[in-house]
Parts: C-alpha cells; sequence; structure tokens
C-alpha cells in the first residue's frame, strides 16, 4: 500500500489541528458539557457506550476489542414498534413514545473498525424502504476517536477493503503522535465543521503533521497478525457452497448467537408480541441467523435445520452475498466475535478454511 | 424502520371455512379512503397481525380488479395462525402492512396460453392472478387450470371453482390424491395429471405454479420432460419473513431478498440461487 501523506484530507479541505494531551482532555470535556455525549463505559470487564456527563468513569480510548459494538445506539437491541389494546369495540393501536436516540449527539471512543460497520449497515438502511430513524440518527451523530496504535489479537480490519489512510466513517480521527503530540484531524464536513467550532489546540496549517500520521499509520498496519487476501477469500468461497469446511468449521458451536449480538454489522431483526391481558407492546430486537427458528415456518419446514447450513449463511453473508448485493463486505475485522465466542470460533479461520477447502 | 413496521386495522368482513384447516378472511380497511387508495398487482403479499400473538406472511387471494376488499387465506398451521383461527371472528379488527414483494410478469403473460398448476393452499396467490386473468380475459389465449389436493375435502374456493367450471373461457383440471366415492374427477398426484390428462401445449405457454414443496419438486421435472423452458415456469416462493422491507435478513437466499426480489420468480431465476431451498 502506497502511504503518501494525508493527501486525502487536504483534497477534501480538512484540517489538521494540534494539541497534547491535556489539551485533549480539555477538548473531551468541553465537547461533554457541550453536547449529550456517549462514551465507552466500563462494566464488568467490558466497555459499553453509555450516556455520560464527565469524563469521570469513561475511558474514550478503552483497549481495542473489548468494547461493545457502537450498533445498539443506532439500531437498538431492542425497540418498541408500537403499543396496542384491545378492548370491547375492538383493537387500539398506538406508536410508541419518541425515539430516545433521535437528538444531536457525540460519541466517543468508537474504534475505527465500529465506525466502518457503520457505513456498510448504511447501504442495506437505506436500500429500497428506507430506514429514516437509523438515517436520522446516523445524520445527527458526531463520531470522534482516538486512531487504534497497535492491532489487537484478532484484528484484521486493514484485510478487508479498507485502505490504512482512509478513516473517513469517523467525522474526527484522534492521531497520537510518536513525537508526544495530539493530532485531530477532520475526516468528513461534519467533523471539519465541529472543530472548527470546538478548535482544541492549532490548525496545522503548514502540514507539517503529515510525516507524524504516516509513521503512524505504518506502524499500525504493521502490527497486524493477522492477515488475508480478502479478494482471494470472496473469489474462492464464491463456489464453495457445499464444502465440507462449513460443517468442520461449525461443528463445536453451540449456538448461542453472542457473535451476532456483539458484531458491528449483524442487522438481522425479529418481530415479537409481548402481551399482558388485553395490552402489550410489539417489539424489534435483535436476532441471528445461528438462531435454529430463525427460517423455521410455520408447519415444521425449516431451510436451515441444521447448524452447518445456518454457518454457512453466516459465513457467505458476510464474506460473499452482502458485497454482491451491495458492495461492500459484511464483515470488518473487528474481531468481537472471536473474543466473545464461548468455544473460541474465529471467522477470520473459518473464512480461510472454507476458501482453502476441496468444493 | 419503527414506523414502517406499524400496521393499520382492518375490519374481517367475512370468514369462509374453506377445508377443514383452511379459511379465507375478507379484509377491509377501517377508513374507506384508505382502501380506495390500497392497490397491488397479483402476487404480492402483506404482513398481517393479531395482536398479542404476531405478524405473519400471507398472500393476497384476490384481484385488485374485484373492489372494496382483500382476501386472506390462512391455513391453520404454526402458533400465530392456530390464534388467528381460534380468535378471530367476522367483525373483528387485524393489522395490515403492505402489500409488499414483486408481482407476476403481467406483460410478459399477455397473449400467452395460460397453465395455472396449483396444490393445496398453494391455489390462494394463484387466484389472485386468475381472477385478474379473468377480469382481462381478452388479453390471453387459452387458459388452465390443474388444481389438485389431498383429497375433495381439502380443495379450497369450491364455490368459486365452480364458477370457473362454468365459465366457458377457462379449463378447470380437478384432482385429488386417492379415489373416493362421489369423485368424479381425476385421481392421481398433480404432475401425473399433468403429464398424462392435461398435456399442455409448450408453445406461446406460460405456466404458473404454487403448491407443497414436494409437489413443485416433480412438477417441474414433469414440465422439463414436456418441453417446457425454466423461464416459461413462474411460481411464488414460500419463505420464513417478517419485515417484508428487505431489512431484516430472514428471507435470505444468497444475495437475494426474497421479500423485495420475490415472491414471484422464474424457475430460470431460482435456479441461479443457491441451492437451500
Amino acid at each position: 500500500m502506497i502511504l503518501s501523506s494525508n493527501t486525502n484530507s487536504n483534497e477534501m479541505n480538512l484540517t489538521t489541528y494540534i494539541t497534547d494531551p491535556a489539551g485533549l482532555e480539555q477538548f473531551y470535556s468541553a465537547v461533554i458539557g457541550a453536547y449529550e455525549t456517549y462514551g465507552p463505559v466500563e462494566t464488568f470487564g467490558k466497555f459499553e457506550f453509555r450516556k455520560i456527563t464527565s469524563l469521570a468513569g469513561c475511558n474514550p480510548d478503552p483497549p481495542i476489542l473489548s468494547s461493545m459494538s457502537v450498533k445498539a445506539l443506532f439500531f437498538p437491541r431492542s425497540a418498541k414498534v408500537l403499543r396496542y389494546r384491545t378492548t370491547s369495540s375492538g383493537t387500539e393501536l398506538s406508536d410508541t413514545a419518541e425515539d430516545p436516540l433521535a437528538g444531536k449527539r457525540v460519541i466517543l471512543g468508537v474504534r475505527h473498525c465500529d465506525a466502518r460497520a457503520l457505513e456498510v449497515l448504511d447501504r442495506v438502511y437505506k436500500w429500497d424502504y428506507i430506514d429514516t430513524d437509523y438515517l436520522n440518527r446516523r445524520a445527527n451523530t458526531v463520531l470522534i476517536s482516538t486512531r487504534c496504535d497497535q492491532a489487537a489479537a484478532h484484528c484484521f480490519c486493514t484485510s478487508l477493503d479498507y485502505d490504512v489512510e482512509h478513516l473517513d466513517a469517523l467525522d474526527v480521527a484522534i492521531v497520537r503522535g510518536t513525537d508526544g503530540k495530539i493530532y485531530l484531524q477532520a475526516r468528513t464536513e461534519k467533523g471539519e465543521q465541529f472543530l472548527k467550532q470546538h478548535p482544541p489546540g492549532p490548525a496545522d496549517a503548514a502540514g507539517t503533521s503529515a510525516e507524524q500520521l504516516r509513521k503512524q499509520y505504518v506502524t499500525f498496519e504493521n502490527s497486524f497478525r493477522l492477515k488475508m487476501n480478502y479478494k482471494e477469500i470472496n473469489g474462492q468461497m464464491q463456489n464453495k457452497f457445499e464444502s465440507p469446511a462449513f460443517e468442520e468449521a461449525s461443528s463445536t458451536c453451540i449456538s448461542c448467537n453472542t457473535c451476532a449480538f456483539v458484531c458491528p454489522t449483524c442487522h438481522c431483526f425479529k418481530i415479537s408480541d409481548e402481551r399482558i391481558r388485553d395490552e402489550g407492546v410489539r417489539y424489534k430486537s435483535y436476532d441471528s441467523c445461528n438462531n435454529i427458528y430463525f427460517t423455521l415456518m410455520a408447519g415444521g419446514h425449516n431451510p436451515r435445520p441444521v447448524k452447518y447450513r445456518r454457518w454457512r449463511q453466516r459465513a457467505m453473508h458476510k464474506f460473499v452475498y452482502y458485497k454482491e448485493r451491495f458492495d461492500l463486505n459484511l464483515c470488518v475485522g473487528c474481531g468481537k466475535c472471536t473474543v466473545s465466542c464461548p468455544v473460541n470460533i474465529s471467522i477470520f479461520e473459518v473464512a480461510n478454511r472454507v476458501a482453502a477447502s476441496m468444493q | 424502520m419503527e414506523q414502517l413496521l406499524v400496521p393499520t386495522l382492518c375490519t374481517i368482513e367475512r370468514i369462509v371455512q374453506e377445508t377443514p384447516d383452511i379459511r379465507t378472511y375478507r379484509l377491509k380497511f377501517k377508513e374507506e379512503t384508505l382502501m380506495e387508495r390500497f392497490s397491488w398487482l397479483p402476487g404480492q403479499f402483506v404482513e398481517f397481525s393479531l395482536a398479542g400473538s404476531g405478524e405473519c406472511t400471507f398472500c393476497i387471494a384476490s384481484s385488485a380488479t374485484r373492489k372494496g376488499y382483500f382476501d386472506c387465506s390462512i391455513k391453520r398451521a404454526g402458533v400465530v395462525t392456530a390464534d388467528i383461527h381460534n380468535d378471530l371472528d367476522e367483525g373483528d379488527s387485524v393489522g395490515i402492512r403492505g402489500p409488499y414483494g414483486n408481482w407476476f410478469p403481467l406483460e410478459d403473460l399477455k397473449a400467452k396460453n395460460l397453465l395455472f398448476i396449483g396444490g393445496g393452499i398453494g391455489l390462494a396467490p394463484l387466484r389472485s392472478l386468475i381472477q385478474y386473468a379473468i377480469d382481462h380475459r381478452n388479453e390471453y389465449k387459452e387458459f388452465s387450470i390443474l388444481y389438485g389436493a389431498r383429497t375433495s375435502a381439502d380443495l379450497c374456493y369450491k364455490e368459486e371453482i365452480e364458477e370457473w367450471k362454468a365459465n366457458k373461457s377457462l379449463k378447470v383440471i380437478l384432482t385429488i390424491d386417492k379415489p373416493e366415492d362421489t369423485w368424479n374427477e381425476n385421481v392421481g398426484v398433480v404432475p401425473k395429471i399433468l403429464e398424462e390428462v392435461v398435456k399442455p401445449v409448450v408453445q406461446n405457454t406460460k405456466v404458473i405454479t404454487c403448491g407443497p414443496p414436494i409437489m413443485i419438486k416433480y412438477t417441474l421435472l414433469a414440465l422439463d420432460r414436456l418441453g417446457f423452458a425454466p423461464k416459461d415456469v413462474i411460481t411464488t416462493l414460500e419463505m420464513k419473513m417478517q419485515c417484508g422491507l428487505g431489512k431484516c435478513g430472514r428471507c435470505n437466499i444468497g444475495s437475494t431478498y426474497v421479500c423485495k426480489d420475490g415472491p414471484v420468480f422464474t424457475y430460470e431465476q431460482l435456479k441461479k440461487l443457491p441451492d437451500e431451498f
């Protein structure tokens, strides 16, 4: 990969600001004071995105892989669709209260993989029927995050269609220079406007930060343990539908669905009713294709009755089908599913195994 | 998205007990202006919800050329359909979202011979197109309907079938799996009757079929033997669906969304999909 300074930013007229660790902390505090802000808060050793009112208790630069995906702030785990009441005169339906996630807000500490996952989800929510709730939440959110310095054990984001310098999924990318300085790069027009209003330090008008940013990119890219040639994997997997590798790779899966819930791009949901006497609520909640009930039809027919077929759907959707349909990969290589899997199934390994298998 | 999932209330105008386990629900929007604006094409489906039980996907079993109502034929098969059968009476309200999905390729069918092949509840989606085609009869050539069920009691739309039989411009062939004392028509499974009795003309004919998977499987083989090209055989898929909007991921076959790209497919299109169903 050619690393030619940050030409992207220059072309787009996006500004980089220079500050130091103390300045960054002040910047965070100013943001938290001015906006509804969410950030990674530690709970039972995992970081979850919660609303914060100060930096206390929040780590805007949490260890990679130990945070939950930010998708829940755009695609809630469980959302109320409607309320209903059955009376003697019939059924009454009522919409639920206003969307609690619709306001202007800032989210700190979103890893770049997680932010890229939102770009991937944009495609399905913009396709045909428009999910306006989701798109409003996207439009009203500014994503600010520290650039990873070092890949974690299960990271492979750089392998998946992603240019290491392309950080546009974040509105503001924070880079720690080896010179001890902190660089805040506006990566989108939204980020540019945001930083203009809340300048964290002097703007880098002369472009002296370019060398520092480049060094950081190189160090980061060299730190990956896992690498795959995605184009090759995609090509090979296309005709491996009947591969025995799906069965081998998924044999230890306990169908707990954790991978789908922690995955930043998994977006399958179910619609279910909860009724108490004559009143009830209809919910839209996360679901997973690894769930045996996912495709079970009334009358008992199930096209994916066995585990390997469900795993095949998962792996093929991630690495082949979504790409075919929406031209982006449905896996961003964040490694969250792998670290959360109770039986240590690695999606990286499954993809490689299937790609390398005999048909 | 949540807004898109909110149904609109409809009233059940009439319930017809078609077979021991199939009922047809004639529905009308509570707001009359909505009923006038509600338009669909044969092959499309709705999400039908019974508050407290959940939502189910049903094809619209009637044609929009018959104004002021729409029909859903529902077989008692699972949890929600059992609740629908047990709890709903004429005059009750249900929620409806739709219409969703694609429709039968009406343009391609013009000036063609139409051969409908249905089995059991599989006649429901075909009925929408049959009614539509009857109401535009002069746009089509020969018009035949082959319909089969396990027993004579399991045949849907018995009254309407009598009307079809009385209509001189249609050919109706009925069959049941095993002989019955009072049954004077064909006996044998649909694919067998297709090859041995119907012996359809292949030239300029489009086949529209729907039925249980086992019937479809052997019917496709029979059609192949008769010389029909896969592009001239059209079917509508039954898949587990929930949102109907191309979002929830449930009906995916490969990169195809059955709820958006389907449920109507030609056999030629189906052959290109991963062999999952």
